[in-house]
């Protein structure tokens, strides 16, 4: 599993690429941490990538969520492969995350 | 026909990855479509974490777990001999609407496993836990 950051503008894209299971979630949980800085404003998960997750992994995702909402920062998924976004709707994650089709439609969301 | 796999794996993380291997060998050979190979090593996982993480107070243990893909359906069956759990009635229903401020962190492993497979049976039989899932297979 590897997680690279780019910016576009205001929002900070990070590219989950490979799997995230109970292996390596708190790996996955530090990636994002550091990557996420205390005052960003916007963050998109761009999960194009992403092969496969877990409850472990969608943990990880809802501790994101949440502290993005704590530092008032908007918060998107975007790309997600139809068996990972059959889990997020199973867990309930589309009504918690804005998620988009892709990361062109996620950016115009954020900005 | 029918084609089985039968695996003994220790109370250890790194188990998981064995499991996954064997599992999308015995899903290729046996034609699953790739959604369904996805499906069943997340529940797989699910349960293979909750025996590891809860099924022992210490130590190292060993659990079975046995696929037996068939024409139509997969039958999975994990059996430990860790602490009596029956994921029907032990583990509590995640809150699947509340706000995200309001949102339990966790619970939801069960939650996925209940959602992705066709039938659960739980018998704590001789000091085993014995869990049985089917997942039938798209006409």
């Amino acid at each position: 599993m590897t997680v690279t950051t780019e910016r576009n503008g205001d929002v900070l894209i990070a590219k989950t690429e490979g799997r995230v299971d109970g292996t390596n979630a708190k790996d996955f949980q530090v990636l994002l941490e550091d990557a996420i800085d205390a005052n960003e404003t916007a963050v998109l998960l761009d999960l194009e990538q992403l092969s496969y997750i877990s409850s472990a992994g969608l943990r990880v995702i809802l501790l994101i969520a949440k502290s993005l909402r704590n530092q008032k920062a908007k918060f998107a998924a975007c790309s997600l492969s139809a068996p990972i976004r059959e889990i997020f709707e199973i867990s309930g994650f589309d009504k918690i995350i804005s998620i988009h089709d892709s990361q062109a439609e996620a950016l115009a969301a954020l900005r | 026909m029918s084609s089985r796999l039968c695996l003994k794996l220790e109370t250890r993380l790194d188990e998981l990855e064995r499991l996954t291997v064997a599992v999308e060998d015995l899903g290729q050979r046996n034609n699953w479509p790739s959604d369904f190979i996805f499906q069943v090593n997340l529940v797989l996982e699910e349960i293979g974490i909750n025996i590891i993480n809860h099924g022992y107070d210490n130590g190292l243990h060993e659990f079975e777990v046995t696929l037996t893909s068939e024409l139509k359906s997969l039958t999975i069956e994990i059996i430990d001999a860790g602490k009596p759990f029956n994921p029907l009635k032990d583990a509590p229903s995640p809150n699947l609407t509340a706000p995200l401020e309001e949102r339990p962190i966790g619970g939801l492993g069960i939650h996925l496993i209940c959602s992705l497979m066709d039938e659960l049976h739980y018998q704590r039989d001789g000091g085993r836990n014995r869990l049985t899932l089917v997942k039938r297979r798209d006409p």
